[in-house]
C-alpha cells in the first residue's frame, strides 16, 4: 500500500536542518515538531543510502557535519493510510536521531495532516501526534493494523474514520480522528528504518561519536552507545573514565550496560581491574556480582586484586563469598595463601560457608599439610553431624 | 515328600518369573521423622527464595513442595514474567532473586528490561521475560547448593506445635514423613500450613480468577477479519456454546496474545488436590472448547495447541489474619513501617472475572513497604508465611501477590526465621536491625524511614 516519492535534495532543507533542532510549530511555513537530537552540530552534508519500503526502492538520507559525523537520519514519506484509499495521502518527512530514536517530522510546505472528513490538524494535534511517536513504550505497537479497521457502530461518539469506529482501548494511544495516521507514522518510526539508522551509524562509530553520544542527556542514547563499545571501540583512558562514571547505584541499567562494555582481553591491564575492584567495594549487590562476572573473563586476574579480595573473605555472606571463590576457580587462583585464607572459613559456624571453602580447597588440587589436616578435620565433623 | 509337596504348591502361587526377574516384597510407604532448623511449605515464587535465604543463613533446611519442580507461578503457572524489582529509577528489590532472575538472562541470552527508562503506565515493560524451565532449574540448583534437603510430591496433612517446636506431618508418594522443625514458613500461597495449624483465615466471596498459561500458533492475526470474528464469537456466547467470562469477552484479545495470561477461570483454587483438579479442569476443557470454536473460524482453520501449562495458575485464595494487616491506603501511600522487611512495587491489580483488570498505578514516588507483622499469623509462634496469603486487604492483596513481592518477601522470611532459630525465639522478638543486616548481608534491599 505504501508509496514513496524521492524528490531530489535541496539545500533549503539543508538550510533547515542547520537550525537548532526544538519543538516548534511552524518555520518558514513548514510545519515541523522534534526532539533533542543527541549531536547538535551545523549540518554540512546529506548522504543518501539505498533503502527499500514496502518492497520499493527508495533513499535514507545521512544528515553529517563539517567533520563527517552522523547528525540525523531523514527519510520522505509518500503513502496511503487508510485501507479503503479514502484518507488524504501522507506526504511528510519523517527523521530519527542517529541512535535510531524518533527525531521529529517535518510537512513539505503548506502541507497538512488531516483527520476525518480531511479536517486539519489542531496545533494540540500535532504535538499529540510527535508525543505519541516519541513514546517508545507505546502499547500502540502491540496492535495490528486490521485491529483499527472499520466497524458498524450507531455510536457517534465512537465514529473515527469517514464509516469508521476506533476501538476505545486504542484511542488513548492515537490521535482521535486520526488512527490510521498515528498508527503509519508508528509503523514507519520503529519499524525497519529505525533498524537501519542504527546499522549506518554503526558503520561510522568511532570513539569520538561514543563519547559525544554518552553526553547525551537522553539515558537511552548512553544505553545505546554503551551497548556498542564492546569488541568494537578500544578503551582509551578517557572513555575508560568516561564508561566508569556510570557504574554507580544510581542507575542499574546505565551501571549494567558500563560493566558490560569492557571487553575480558582490556582486563589484561592490572589498572582496569583495581578500577573495577574499587567499583565493587561501591555498588550494591547486584552490581558487584556482575563486576566478579566481568573479572572471570580477564586474562589473568592481578595479584593486587586476588590478595584484597582474599583479605576481605571473611567479611562476605552467601552468594558473594561463593562469587569470590567461583572468580577464584575460573582463573585457577589456587596459591598457597590464598588457599589457608579460604581454609580460615572452615571453622564458619555457617554451614554454608564452610562449605564453599571445602568444595573450594577441594578443587584446588594442592598438597598442602596443613590445609589436608584441616579438610579431614572438617570431613570428620561434617560426617558426625549427620543424622 | 512333604516338602516336595511344599515347593510344588509354592511352586503353584509363585508367578513364573523370567531369567534376570528377582520378586520383590509389596511396597511399603517409608515412615521417617526428619529433624530440621527450618520447614519450607511450598517451593513457588517466595519458598524457593526463603529457602535459600535460609540456607545460605547456615540453618538446617527442608523444603516440601507438592510438585514436581520449583517457581510457583514463575514456572509450573507459567508466567515467567516477575514483576517488578524497580521503582522510579531505583531497584527495590534485590538480593536472591535478583541474582536468580541475572544468571536466568544471562543463560538464556536474553537483555533485561531498560529501567532507567519510565514505564508510564505501561508497568510490564519493567517485568522481565524469564525462561521459565530455566528458572526452575536454577532455582533447584541453589536450593541444593545451600544445602536445602527439597521433598518433591509432599503436601502436609497436619501441622502441631509441641513447646518450641512444629511437627509437620506429610504424604507422599510412598512416604509418609514427620518434619520437625524450630521454625516454619508457609509459602503454599495458600496458607494451608497455617490453617492447619489452626490460625485464622480471609477468603472474599468471590475471589480473582485463575489463568491457565497456553500458547496458540498455526494463523496470521494480521489477515484475519477481526468483525466476522468479533460477531461469530457473539452469536456463540449467544447460543450458550462460549462462556463470555472464561476470556473476558475479548477473542480479539485472545487471538492477538496468543492465550498468553488472557483466560479467566471463576473460583481457581489451588488449595487442595480437589479444588486444584477442578481449577485445572475447567482451564483445559475451556481452552479446548474455545480451540474448536477457533478452528471455524476463516483464517484460523489450522490453529493449533502449540504449548500448555500443566496447571492453572491462581491468584487468590486464602490470607492470614496476620499481626498486621497491610491496607490500600497503607499501600499506595507507601508508608514505612518500623519493622519493614521488603520493598513492593506493582499497580493495584484486581482481575474482575467479566472485565479483566484496570490497573491503578502508584502515585510517582510512592514505593509501598511490607512489615514482618504482616508476615506473621495472629497469636503464632515461630511461624510465617510468605507470598500471596500476606496479611492484607483485598486491594492491597492485589499488589502485593505479584512475583517480585513475593519474592522480597521469602527473602525476609527466610532471614527472620533463620534468625529466630539462632535466638531460640520466634521471629518478632528477633530485633529488626538484625533482620534487616541479614536480608542486606545477602544482597536485599531493605525499607529506611
Amino acid at each position: 500500500m505504501a508509496h514513496l516519492k524521492t524528490p531530489p535534495v535541496n539545500s533549503v532543507i539543508l538550510a533547515i536542518l542547520s537550525l537548532v533542532l526544538f519543538v516548534s510549530f511552524r518555520d518558514n511555513g513548514r510545519i515541523r515538531y522534534f526532539q533533542s537530537a543527541t549531536l547538535v552540530e551545523d549540518a554540512d552534508t546529506v548522504v543518501g543510502f539505498p533503502s527499500m519500503t514496502d518492497g520499493i526502492p527508495d533513499t535514507l538520507f545521512q544528515v553529517r557535519s563539517a567533520s563527517g559525523l552522523p547528525l540525523s537520519y531523514y527519510k520522505k514519506i509518500y503513502t496511503g493510510v487508510c485501507f479503503d484509499n479514502e484518507c488524504r495521502m501522507l506526504d511528510i518527512v519523517l527523521y530519527w536521531n542517529i541512535t535510531g530514536r524518533y527525531l521529529g517530522f517535518e510537512l513539505p510546505e503548506d502541507e497538512f495532516l488531516s483527520k476525518f472528513d480531511h479536517e486539519p490538524f489542531s496545533e494540540s494535534e500535532y504535538e499529540r501526534l510527535h508525543d505519541l511517536l516519541a513514546d517508545l513504550l507505546s502499547p500502540l505497537g502491540m496492535y495490528a493494523y486490521n485491529e483499527l479497521a472499520p466497524k458498524p457502530s450507531i455510536d457517534e461518539e465512537e465514529v473515527d474514520g469517514i464509516t469508521s469506529a476506533t476501538s476505545k482501548e486504542i484511542l488513548e494511544y492515537v490521535v482521535k480522528g486520526a488512527a490510521f495516521t498515528t498508527y503509519t507514522l508508528r509503523t514507519l518510526v520503529y519499524g525497519p528504518i529505525k533498524d537501519e539508522v542504527e546499522s549506518h551509524t554503526r558503520q561510522a562509530l568511532s570513539e569520538e561519536l561514543i563519547l559525544k553520544i554518552l553526553q547525551s542527556p537522553d539515558v537511552s542514547d548512553k544505553i545505546w552507545a554503551l551497548g556498542e563499545v564492546r569488541e568494537r571501540i578500544p578503551l582509551s583512558p578517557k572513555l575508560r573514565d568516561q564508561i566508569f562514571e556510570y557504574i554507580n547505584n544510581d542507575s542499574y541499567s546505565l551501571a549494567e550496560r558500563a560493566i558490560d562494555a569492557i571487553d575480558g582481553d582490556e582486563l589484561a591491564s592490572d589498572t582496569l581491574q583495581m578500577l573495577l575492584l574499587q567499583k565493587f567495594y561501591e555498588t550494591d549487590y547486584g552490581l558487584k556480582k556482575l563486576i566478579l562476572d566481568k573479572l572471570k573473563e580477564a586474562p589473568q586476574l592481578d595479584d593486587k586484586v586476588k590478595a584484597n579480595l582474599a583479605e576481605n573473605l571473611k567479611k562476605w555472606e552467601g552468594a558473594l563469598l561463593s562469587n569470590v571463590l567461583d572468580l577464584y576457580i575460573a582463573q585457577k587462583v589456587f596459591d598457597i595463601e590464598t588457599c589457608r585464607l579460604v581454609s580460615e572459613l572452615l571453622q564458619n559456624e555457617n554451614r554454608y560457608i564452610s562449605q564453599k571453602a571445602f568444595n573450594f580447597l577441594q578443587s584446588s588440587g594442592l598438597n598442602d599439610e596443613g590445609i589436608d589436616k584441616e579438610l579431614k578435620t572438617y570431613q570428620m565433623a561434617s560426617h558426625s553431624a549427620l543424622p | 515328600m512333604l516338602k516336595t509337596i511344599g515347593v510344588a504348591s509354592l511352586g503353584a502361587v509363585t508367578p513364573k518369573l523370567l531369567k534376570g526377574d528377582v520378586l520383590k516384597a509389596p511396597y511399603k510407604v517409608t515412615e521417617e521423622t526428619v529433624h530440621t532448623d527450618i520447614l519450607v511449605v511450598g517451593g513457588g515464587t517466595a519458598g524457593v527464595i526463603a529457602a535459600i535465604q535460609a540456607g545460605r543463613a547456615g540453618r538446617k533446611v527442608v523444603l516440601v513442595e507438592n510438585g514436581s519442580q520449583l517457581g510457583g507461578t514463575t514456572t509450573t503457572g507459567g508466567v515467567s514474567f516477575p514483576g517488578i524489582h524497580f521503582a522510579w529509577g531505583k531497584q527495590i528489590i534485590g538480593g536472591i532473586s535478583w541474582e536468580l532472575i541475572q544468571e536466568a538472562v544471562a543463560l538464556n541470552g536474553d537483555v533485561l528490561p531498560n529501567f532507567a527508562i519510565p514505564h508510564g503506565r505501561q508497568h510490564w515493560r519493567h517485568q522481565v521475560q524469564l525462561n521459565g524451565p530455566l528458572y526452575a532449574i536454577l532455582a533447584e540448583q541453589k536450593c541444593l547448593e545451600a544445602g536445602v534437603s527439597i521433598r518433591y510430591y509432599e503436601t502436609p496433612t497436619q501441622a502441631v506445635q509441641e513447646n518450641d517446636d512444629w511437627r509437620v506431618e506429610t504424604v507422599g508418594k510412598g512416604t509418609r514423613t514427620e518434619i520437625v522443625a524450630n521454625q516454619v514458613i508457609d509459602c503454599t500461597g495458600n496458607a494451608y500450613v497455617a490453617s492447619l495449624a489452626g490460625f485464622d483465615l480471609l477468603r472474599e466471596a468471590e475471589t480473582q480468577p485463575g489463568t491457565l498459561m497456553f500458547r496458540l500458533g498455526g494463523y496470521d492475526f494480521d489477515a484475519l477479519d477481526l468483525d466476522l470474528i468479533e460477531n461469530r464469537y457473539k452469536e456463540a456466547i449467544a447460543k450458550g456454546e462460549l462462556v463470555r467470562a472464561e476470556f473476558r469477552g475479548d477473542i480479539v484479545g485472545l487471538l492477538r496474545t496468543k492465550g498468553d495470561n488472557i483466560q479467566h477461570i471463576v473460583g481457581a483454587d489451588s488449595t487442595t488436590s480437589q479444588t486444584h483438579t477442578l481449577a485445572n479442569i475447567h482451564g483445559r476443557t475451556s481452552l479446548l472448547k474455545h480451540l474448536k470454536f477457533i478452528r471455524t473460524l476463516p483464517g484460523c482453520e489450522n490453529t493449533v495447541l502449540e504449548d500448555m501449562r500443566t496447571e492453572t495458575a491462581v491468584r487468590e485464595t486464602y490470607r492470614i489474619v496476620g499481626e498486621y494487616q497491610v491496607s490500600h491506603t497503607d499501600y499506595v501511600t507507601g508508608v514505612v513501617f518500623d519493622d519493614a522487611v521488603s520493598y513492593s512495587y506493582y499497580p493495584i491489580d484486581l482481575h474482575i472475572i467479566d472485565h479483566g483488570v484496570t490497573p491503578k498505578h502508584l502515585i510517582e514516588g510512592v514505593v509501598p513497604t511490607i512489615p514482618l507483622r504482616a508476615l506473621v499469623p495472629k497469636k503464632s509462634k515461630n511461624f510465617l508465611v510468605a507470598g500471596r496469603c500476606i496479611s492484607s486487604d483485598r486491594l492491597a492483596n492485589s499488589a502485593l501477590r505479584v512475583q517480585s513481592s513475593c519474592m522480597g518477601m521469602g527473602q525476609a522470611a527466610g532471614a527472620a526465621a533463620a534468625l529466630a532459630c539462632a535466638h531460640k525465639t520466634t521471629p518478632l522478638d528477633v530485633p529488626i536491625s538484625e533482620i534487616h543486616q541479614l536480608i542486606e548481608e545477602h544482597g536485599g534491599i531493605v525499607p529506611k524511614a
